[in-house]
């Protein structure tokens, strides 16, 4: 996954009105930590195990294992959203995108900003009860912003993966660090921006790397000692698959499949330094203990020459054996990707219809295609995708040189924004982008972790772009509504039992909408982008909604440093 | 200007052959000749690296070591550096104060032009907002003109061969485009 960026003439030409000595002095402030007491009982598995029927708590980043990011209190509803306000505004240290997704147990927030700093928050008021600010390493390498999407907590640890590539246990209640474990060198492109996933006394985290010539991975780490328990590598060592000539959807991809082999014949398996990063958090079934992820693109991003294959597996749904870390199946979207049309956003486990009208347990995913891909967990194979969210145009015409125009552009129509559902209205709620953009070839060595694309991706200034917000019925594949939005979005999506859905946009908007027309019925703007994933829960009797607006590095959306709660009069 | 750089080249030499400087301050002396005591290169082809960002400097002296990144006066300086040494040099030029060259600030039509060019290919999703850079992506605001210029054209010849993804960027952006992201990158 790689970034484009939007213009955001107004606020850059103001930027420009400072002095350079007044921005560096203002980046090279040192933030300390400071400890706290954050009085919160130990989260237990059997809490986390039950995150989906527990409207008090937001226990993880998408909600509970499954991901289905549908919150179950419904005292914020249609009818009365129209009178939400806020509660309180917490301003963080760190004015830089705000990925991060809030979590909140027994009335404590914890949330995380750029830079890998994490703060727990009284999440009635708003206030700081402790602030971990991450001391950075010199060597960072990351391609979409120094982002970082949230932790979560099991008994009285918070888990923290940090963009130089480390993995933290924070003590939940004061903020010291417990222990700290180095996951990859962040010298060959390494990094950490998702929140780590624990179960069962393992920490489940994946890597950042895919446009740096990583050779990606998933990794279990046991939760009391950060001791390594076991380690997928995403990319086999026997990377050619099937020499698949057409797309998941059945579209062809113009392999030249001869060339491929020739190439393979004479540089052999490229898996070394194939990427495949993981970029959000696994799905877990806590009923077949396995989990669920999707693998990012191969490296370099455009330049398929060098890496002849399949590339598997890259742009793939994996599931993976809980215990032991072994494969059990998996499905590629697109092999040999040359678009980075690739698979970031989390995987949702949800009941869903089979080819035949049978209800069995399913698996879905939003693809930067712009289709929702509907799978059988059982085996990974594909039931059906949805129609298209976003406009197609021109699929899969090769880069060039000079530029090839191709739709959806390389953010994709879903980017790593978690979907949210509704399994009682059988929808999925995708966040969408349309930015036109050309897709460039050059050819280069792999650069020793350096970024390497092969080639460009470049927003094609003359032409609009926009957003959506789509709820797709995935037992039919169809699309139920579309609100149209005027820039391309990114952060994340929640559902509600009170017949809602929250999300935001880049321009400041944060709005809530009618889960099954699309009605808009509420509204705020937050003075930055709110391009983060939305949660909910509630104290003292009271639903609050929360979200970061801290505005977007990957869409260079306006920064902000704002938490903003809400909740009802 | 030439007789600048050969004198500052000349100091350098001189300073490599000396025996091996022990304190911080000692190693980065050799620095001065050519990147300037206050921290104002003495030539405008040189960058400046006070206030520049630790991660990216290192990398630097580390690709000049390895051949990766090619220039007659870095690589026997940086030749004599261990890992340690590079990373202690990259922090301490960090934490000075980034100096103000004075250059003058890009018209509002270069400046729009600059803009949309850097939206394009997303130079903010690395350089940062503002172009302050982090870890090992450097900062480009208020850099020196001159050394935007060439860099960027070495890129886009690979005659500067250590980012080749800066390379493919460089290279699918029009020279129009480019001049006025010099011109806008050195007047922040």
């Amino acid at each position: 996954m790689y970034v484009k960026g939007l213009a955001a003439f107004a606020a850059a030409v103001g930027v420009g009105l400072l002095s350079g000595a007044a921005i560096a002095q203002e980046v090279k402030q040192e933030k300390q930590s400071v400890l706290g007491n954050a009085n919160v009982p130990p989260v237990t598995q059997e809490q986390l195990n039950a995150a989906d029927k527990n409207a008090k708590d937001f226990l993880l980043t998408n909600g509970n294992y499954a991901q289905t990011r549908f919150y179950p209190g419904k005292q914020i509803n249609r009818d009365n959203v129209k009178n939400l306000h806020v509660a309180w505004i917490f301003q963080t240290d760190v004015k830089e995108s705000l990925e991060t997704s809030p979590i909140v147990v027994d009335g404590v927030m914890y949330v995380t900003t750029s830079f890998s700093h994490v703060y727990a928050l009284d999440a009635k008021t708003g206030q700081q009860l402790w602030h971990y600010a991450h001391k950075m390493g010199p060597i960072t390498v990351y391609c979409c912003g120094p982002n970082n999407r949230g932790v979560q907590v099991l008994g009285d640890r918070v888990y923290l993966a940090t963009l130089d590539s480390k993995l933290m246990a924070l003590n939940a209640k004061t903020g010291e660090v417990v222990w700290t474990t180095n996951i990859a060198d962040p010298e060959l492109g390494y990094s950490e921006t998702m929140a780590p996933t624990v179960v069962k006394d393992k920490v489940l985290i994946g890597t950042n790397g895919g446009e740096y010539g990583i050779r990606g991975f998933v990794r279990a780490y046991d939760a009391k000692t950060g001791k390594q328990l076991w380690n997928f590598n995403t990319i086999p060592e026997n990377s050619v698959g099937v020499w698949a000539t057409k797309d998941a959807t059945g579209r062809d991809m113009h392999r030249n499949i001869q060339a491929e082999k020739d190439m393979l014949a004479k540089i052999g398996d490229p898996y070394a330094k194939l990427g495949g990063g993981v970029w959000q958090n696994p799905s877990v079934d806590l009923a077949t203990n396995r989990i669920y992820f999707v693998v990012g693109n191969p490296s370099p991003d455009l330049d398929g020459s060098n890496r002849p294959g399949d590339n598997l597996y890259t742009n793939s749904l994996v599931s993976l054996d809980l215990d032991t870390g072994k494969y059990v199946c998996h499905f590629q979207y697109i092999a040999h990707d040359v678009w980075d049309l690739d698979a970031v956003s989390p995987t949702v486990l949800v009941n869903v219809k089979d080819k035949d009208g049978k209800t069995i347990p399913g698996v879905i995913h939003a693809g930067k295609t712009g289709h929702i891909y509907v799978h059988d967990r059982k085996d990974c194979s594909l039931i059906r995708f949805s129609e298209a969210m976003v406009p197609q145009e021109n699929m899969w015409v090769l880069p060039t040189k000079e530029g090839a125009r191709m739709l959806p552009g390389a953010n994709g129509g879903v980017e790593w924004s978690p979907i949210a559902t509704d399994p009682g209205q059988e929808l999925a709620y995708a966040i969408n982008l349309h930015q036109p953009m050309t897709y460039h070839v050059e050819s280069s060595a792999y650069p020793n972790g350096k970024l390497w694309l092969g080639g460009a991706f470049k927003v094609i200034p003359s032409e609009k772009q926009s957003g959506n917000i789509t709820a797709v019925n995935y037992n039919t594949g169809k699309i139920k509504w579309q609100v149209k939005t005027p820039e391309p979005m990114i952060g994340g999506i929640l559902a509600t039992a009170g017949g809602l859905v929250f999300t935001g946009e880049g321009n400041g908007k944060f709005a809530a909408y009618n889960s099954s027309s699309g009605k808009e019925l509420w509204s705020f703007r937050a003075g930055a982008g709110v391009n983060a994933p939305p949660s909910s829960y509630m104290i003292g009797g009271k639903q609050y909604v929360v979200v970061g607006a801290g505005g977007n590095t990957q869409l260079d959306y306006k920064r902000g440093n704002n938490i903003i709660a809400f909740t009802l009069d | 200007m030439f007789g600048k750089l050969m004198m500052c080249g000349a100091a350098l030499l001189l300073m490599v052959a000396e025996a091996r400087a022990e304190t911080i301050e000692e190693k980065v002396q050799v620095c001065t000749g050519c990147h300037g005591e206050n921290g104002k290169p003495v030539d405008k082809t040189i960058p400046t690296i006070w206030g520049q960002q630790a991660g990216y400097l290192y990398i630097q002296l580390r690709d000049f070591k390895r051949g990766d990144r090619k220039s007659e006066i870095m690589q026997p300086i940086a030749a004599q550096f261990e890992r340690d040494d590079m990373l202690a040099i990259a922090e301490y030029f960090s934490q000075k104060p980034w100096p103000d060259l004075g250059q003058p600030r890009a018209p509002k039509d270069v400046a729009a032009k600059a803009l949309s060019a850097s939206a394009s290919v997303g130079c903010p999703a690395c350089h940062l907002d503002r172009f302050q850079g982090d870890g090992t992506v450097p900062r480009l605001a208020g850099m020196g003109r001159d050394y935007l210029a060439k860099t960027i054209a070495d890129f886009r010849t690979r005659a500067r061969g250590n980012n080749p993804g800066m390379s493919d960027l460089m290279i699918a952006t029009s020279p129009d485009d480019l001049a006025a992201l010099v011109d806008y990158l050195a007047g922040l």
